[in-house]
């Protein structure tokens, strides 16, 4: 395998683009991302493009073709990914190994996902599924992990929350979040209940948006760019399905980002800035403790001790997460990548983390068994 | 109770006075499962039909707020029970009677009973677990 590095990216804001079709969603910031690569449309060697819900919403199907066609990219091969939440860092792993394994030298990956339609209701594993026939939908799957952490480690609803509100505080800083005005503990505790002990401000919303990056192998990167990003990393597990599971931790996490220190020769006191996916406000949580940001079961005393904060030892989430940005499934996971991009080339504007040379894009998709469908981790280094 | 009722799924669970979910278990491995998989994913042999432990221990539970799919009851109560004797912690709907008697712990007995509706929008069976009374942790 040879080293592969980003040389563009492409992203829309978070929020409603209710005027905007998914393919014109996903062509903008398609044509952003070559643009901001320097390079022509035929010097893409293949595209991977994800999206979630087009077939269940739209009726759309093979998107990616149309999304592509959009910033000129034809003829190569282009592939169609879906992976739940982790749709568009499949997309990434996949074009990843691409370039990586020396098949393609450049390639285009493009998530985009529309969701701010009216009645689209709970979002749930699939109507066949016995769990879901059982009343398991995405928030009580949530709400389940959060009340186990709590019993188990002491964790406190007001820890919980304080993840809304550092990630409301970054997002204020974003242009692109779709939610910006600071809240506080009170305001997510005193929020409608969804599931307990999540209220509604505990919760991502949903936004439509898309994100692009492009791929090449780092012997041509420097022809195109002079801030290529190194991608240190790139790892993608699928849970164990062992029963019983411990729904307290996450063992896929523990397990993606093993793999990925172990590739990029680094080990979590390294990491200077993190993406991770805080669908729901325990996630962050349990996600600090999965990738080794602190020992299991000290989640909630990490972000109430400031420590991922902008301007703390490891801030996490400086976009405003999916809690601020909402979460356009299939974009989200490239939105991290983007994110950890501009981090990296200093272009992260009043979320800039200083000096930020190595970040972390983690991301999780889908309840199976107890445990996850997909967990992805992306390691980046300047 | 109706007997016209469908289970919400065919074959997981058997109707009666004592009702008992079907699960199986590997010969070979040892492992039981719920729902019955095609083979065991472990050595890939056949499985043998077992009736599962009708009781069990709350390991996690929650309560849904909003509006409930399936016609539901709002709020209702899901959690992930361990069975007694089984080794295995299973994802059930709990009594929607009994919400305010749940806890980390609690003993719950299975019970099957008209619950909601199902994909065809029909009123349809569904296993539930509900606490024990003065049974505590």
């Amino acid at each position: 395998m040879r080293p592969v590095d980003i040389i563009g990216v492409g992203i829309t804001n978070f929020g409603k683009h209710i005027e905007t079709s998914l393919v014109e969603l996903g062509g903008r910031v398609a044509i952003e991302a070559v643009k901001d690569a320097g390079i022509k449309p035929s010097q893409v060697n293949a595209g991977f493009f994800a999206n979630m819900q087009a077939a269940s919403i739209f009726t759309d199907f093979t998107v990616g073709q149309n999304v592509l066609w959009q910033a000129g990219i034809n003829r190569v091969p282009v592939f169609n990914t879906e992976n739940a939440c982790t749709s568009g860092s499949s997309a990434f792993n996949l074009a990843w190994m691409g370039v990586a394994s020396g098949m393609y030298d450049i390639a285009i990956v493009v998530g985009a996902e529309k969701l701010v339609v009216p009645n689209l209701g709970l979002m749930q594993a699939g109507s066949t599924e016995l769990d879901t026939l059982e009343g398991l939908v995405v928030p009580n799957a949530f709400a389940m992990r959060a009340n186990l952490h709590m019993a188990t480690y002491g964790t406190t609803k007001e820890q919980l929350a304080m993840v809304a509100v550092k990630n409301r505080r970054h997002a204020a800083l974003n242009p692109l979040a779709q939610f910006r005005t600071p809240i506080t503990v009170e305001e997510v505790l005193n929020a409608p209940m969804i599931a307990d002990p999540l209220t509604r401000l505990s919760c991502c919303p949903n936004a439509d948006g898309a994100a692009a990056v492009i791929l090449c192998a780092s012997e041509y990167s420097t022809r195109y760019t002079t801030k290529p990003v190194r991608v240190a990393a790139s790892v993608l597990v699928t849970g164990s399905y062992e029963n019983p599971c411990n729904m307290a931790q996450w063992d896929a996490d523990k397990r993606a980002s093993g793999i990925a220190y172990e590739m990029a020769g680094i080990g979590p006191q390294d990491l200077n800035v993190v993406e991770c996916h805080d669908a729901f406000t325990i996630s962050e949580i349990v996600h600090y403790e999965g990738i080794g940001l602190c020992p299991e079961g000290e989640g909630g005393r990490l972000v109430e001790s400031g420590a991922t904060s902008l301007g703390g030892k490891i801030p996490v989430n400086p976009s405003g997460g999916l809690l601020s940005k909402g979460h356009p499934v299939a974009a989200t996971a490239v939105a991290q990548i983007v994110e950890g991009v501009r981090q990296l080339r200093g272009e992260a504007g009043a979320c800039q983390v200083e000096g930020a040379k190595v970040f972390m894009a983690e991301c999780m998709g889908a309840d199976k068994a107890g445990d996850v469908k997909t967990c992805t981790v992306n390691i980046l280094q300047n | 109770m109706n007997s016209e009722l469908k289970p919400i799924m065919e074959g997981i669970f058997e109707v009666g006075p004592s009702p008992r979910l079907h699960g199986a278990i590997c010969p070979e491995c040892n492992q039981k499962f719920f729902p019955k998989p095609m083979v065991c994913p472990h050595c890939l042999g056949e499985l043998w039909d077992i009736g599962l432990s009708a009781e069990g221990k709350i390991y996690t539970y929650s309560i849904l707020r909003i509006k409930p799919p399936y016609g539901l009851p709002q709020p209702y109560a899901v959690g992930w029970v361990d069975l007694e004797n089984d080794g295995l912690r299973i994802f059930s709907l709990l009594d929607p009677e009994r919400i305010s008697d749940l806890d980390f712990g609690k003993r719950v007995t299975l019970r099957v009973g008209a619950i909601g509706v199902n994909n065809e929008g029909q009123t349809c069976l569904r296993y539930y677990f509900t606490p024990q009374d003065g049974g505590g942790q």
